[in-house]
């Protein structure tokens, strides 16, 4: 009932799938900025390679994220949850720090996706 | 009866069928809860099909399940994805059949992979997001699996079903 080609085959998918999923875990680029935006709004965009202090304020909350070394850390949030300041750094393409109640998100960026965002938007 | 005749009456019996197995695998509650992760049923007649009547037929049948499924339960928006995954498998699976080096099992998980891949392609066209392929691996897989489970069942049929197996042709 089985062929060999049908072996071959599933090998050549199985090893196709496993090099993407492979691809898809280490593509994340280091980012070059990083994207702060409050309630969906883009508050700002700071270079990820100086090292800085970001202070959001909105209403009556405030949260501060640190740029250090390349790499992204919330570390103060007056929000309940505390899940953002526990998340662990954050330095490559698409990885996020979100602090759902203060509804503050942090995003890395890649140099390129700027442009595409904008044409996409 | 004649070929044609025979052939007509099948395809139709076997769209029914295959619409009737869209509705079970809609009432199925998924067991991975991931969209596009399914077992594909309904794939098993198409792929049954392919083998008992022709390319031809199979390729109308699946097209014919396809809108009236999509007109019934999934909606415009899955129906698209359907079509570009159930047109971009038949042909796969055709194409593969014609070389003869493949088993139904094999044609079938080709099928599952590749109906995975045209709705990954139309969800990009759609969402206008290359990172959409990042979810291919996942669906790839299932695809895989799938494929393979329903080409087994497949080829259980064909030997089994005493009509079936005595070709239309």
């Amino acid at each position: 009932m089985i062929k060999k080609a049908d072996i071959i085959l599933f090998i050549v998918i199985l090893v196709f799938g496993l090099a993407l999923t492979f691809l898809c875990f280490t593509a994340g680029d280091k980012g070059s900025y990083v994207d702060v935006t409050v309630k969906g709004d883009l508050y700002g965009s700071y270079d990820l390679s100086k090292d800085q202090v970001i202070t959001v304020n909105q209403d009556s909350h405030t949260n501060k994220i640190i740029i250090k070394d390349g790499k992204v850390q919330m570390s103060f949030s007056d929000c309940k949850g505390q899940d953002c300041v526990h998340h662990k750094e954050i330095s490559k393409t698409n990885q996020q720090i979100t602090c759902l109640p203060n509804k503050v998100m942090v995003t890395v960026r890649g140099a390129w996706e700027g442009g595409y965002d904008v044409i996409s938007n | 009866m004649s070929y044609r005749t025979k052939s007509l009456a099948l395809s139709a019996v076997l769209a029914a069928l295959a619409l009737i197995f869209s509705y079970v695998e809609a009432m199925i509650p998924p067991i991975i809860p991931m969209p596009g992760v399914k077992l594909g049923i309904a794939n098993l007649v198409i792929i049954v099909a392919l083998y008992s009547i022709d390319f031809k037929h199979a390729f109308s049948i699946n097209i014919v399940r396809i809108l009236v499924a999509g007109l019934l339960f999934s909606g415009l928006f899955g129906m698209l994805y359907s079509l570009a995954g159930g047109v971009l498998s038949i042909i796969v699976m055709g194409l593969l059949k014609k070389t003869d080096l493949f088993s139904i099992v094999g044609v079938s998980m080709a099928g599952g992979v590749t109906h995975n891949l045209g709705q990954l392609i139309v969800a990009a066209l759609i969402v206008e997001n290359q990172k959409m392929f990042l979810y291919f691996p996942i669906l790839l897989f299932s695809g895989l699996v799938t494929g393979i489970l329903i080409g087994i069942a497949a080829h259980l049929i064909n030997n089994n079903v005493s009509s079936l197996k005595e070709k239309v042709h």
